[in-house]
């Protein structure tokens, strides 16, 4: 997914990025490929959840309750709060803004994947309702979904199989 | 709402009542869930097909998908601007939307102030006149309707969740916090 075009990368943790595979549909462009694979064993670890305060955002919040965890790939398993506005990809490569407070997020689904360079980068897709109710879904645009009063987030552990 | 190619609003940073919290991801981590299929039974509140089964399990603490289903009746409230400013939002009156197919939703198990079971539920919802709605479901009075509908139950163990007063915002939200007995 490339809705997040321009945004910065977490910090990079050295020696993770060898051999690590990595879904090429999910590269960002600019991004060398370690390794590609279309399907991926491996199995769920610890589970996290977490309070994310009101201001941070949506997307790098998820990167950053990864580096505080220790994750280096997760896959959300449930998700609700509210956003100050919502920004959304489009298949143009565009972005659509809903405006609010608040926006509620009523469905969730992403992960995060470490990539070829260390960084870690979440993949988030949804659906989220206005201040009327009225309901839109895309890609979340990292960077550009403030949260406004809560998002709680539970995320469980990735564990690839190691490469024979 | 507006849509444009590459420009837009920038992100807005809002100011909250209460003083500043520095402590902006607040997580816990356990070693393992459990993972648990549950049918949410026809005729009981969305509170009590949730609440009951899991209880029966151990499992008061946990976050679910509701993997979609008809609701016999279905109320759910919108977030807008707080007109009293005690907060920046306040949940507004429950929107009754009768007979309501859920497309998707997510419910949070934790516990309440008082200690008792509280379920927190976002989801979107196909009205019975085709209109796609979304927001805070309310538990207690949403009906399931003639069918079972299927959840998914990731277990949070070795830690709780439960309401508590956040300063900053002005209201009470779910916390992870350290099991009480």
């Amino acid at each position: 997914m490339s809705a997040a075009p321009g945004r910065p990368k977490q910090a990079r943790t050295a020696g993770e990025a060898e051999g690590t595979p990595v879904s090429a549909a999910r590269q960002p462009e600019d991004t060398p490929v370690a390794s590609t694979t279309n399907v991926e064993t491996g199995s769920m670890g610890r589970v996290a959840y977490a309070r994310i305060a009101p201001n941070e955002d949506l997307v790098q919040g998820v990167e950053k309750l990864c580096l505080a965890e220790g994750f280096q790939h997760a896959f959300v398993r449930g998700a609700l709060g509210s956003l100050v506005d919502a920004c959304v990809g489009t298949l143009d490569g565009g972005r659509q803004y809903i405006r609010g407070p608040a926006v509620e997020i009523v469905s969730l689904a992403g992960e995060v994947r470490l990539q070829a360079d260390g960084s870690l980068s979440a993949a988030l897709s949804g659906v989220v309702a206005d201040p009327q109710g009225c309901i839109f879904g895309g890609p979340f645009v990292a960077g550009a979904n403030p949260i406004c009063m809560t998002f709680e987030v539970t995320l469980e552990e990735w564990l690839p199989a190691p490469s024979p | 709402m507006q849509r444009s190619a590459l420009a837009g609003p920038r992100p807005r940073t809002l100011v909250h009542p209460g003083p500043f919290n520095p402590v902006r991801i607040r997580s816990m981590c356990s070693p393992r869930s459990r993972h648990i299929r549950l049918s949410l039974q026809p005729g009981l509140s969305l509170f009590d097909a949730l609440v009951q089964p899991l209880a029966a399990l151990g499992i008061r603490n946990a976050s679910t998908t509701i993997l979609g289903g008809g609701f016999a009746q279905l109320d759910y409230c919108v977030a807008p601007a707080d007109p009293s400013r005690a907060a920046v939002v306040a949940y507004s009156r429950p929107i009754c939307a009768g007979r309501t197919w859920m497309v998707f939703g997510n419910a949070t198990l934790g516990k309440g102030l008082d200690g008792s079971p509280l379920v927190h539920c976002h989801a979107a919802i196909r009205t019975e006149d085709g209109a796609l709605r979304g927001g805070h479901i309310v538990p207690s009075t949403s009906r399931i309707g003639d069918t079972p509908i299927p959840v998914l139950v990731t277990s949070l163990d070795g830690f709780e969740l439960r309401v508590a007063y956040d300063a900053e915002t002005n209201i009470a939200l779910l916390q992870p916090c350290e099991e009480t007995p």
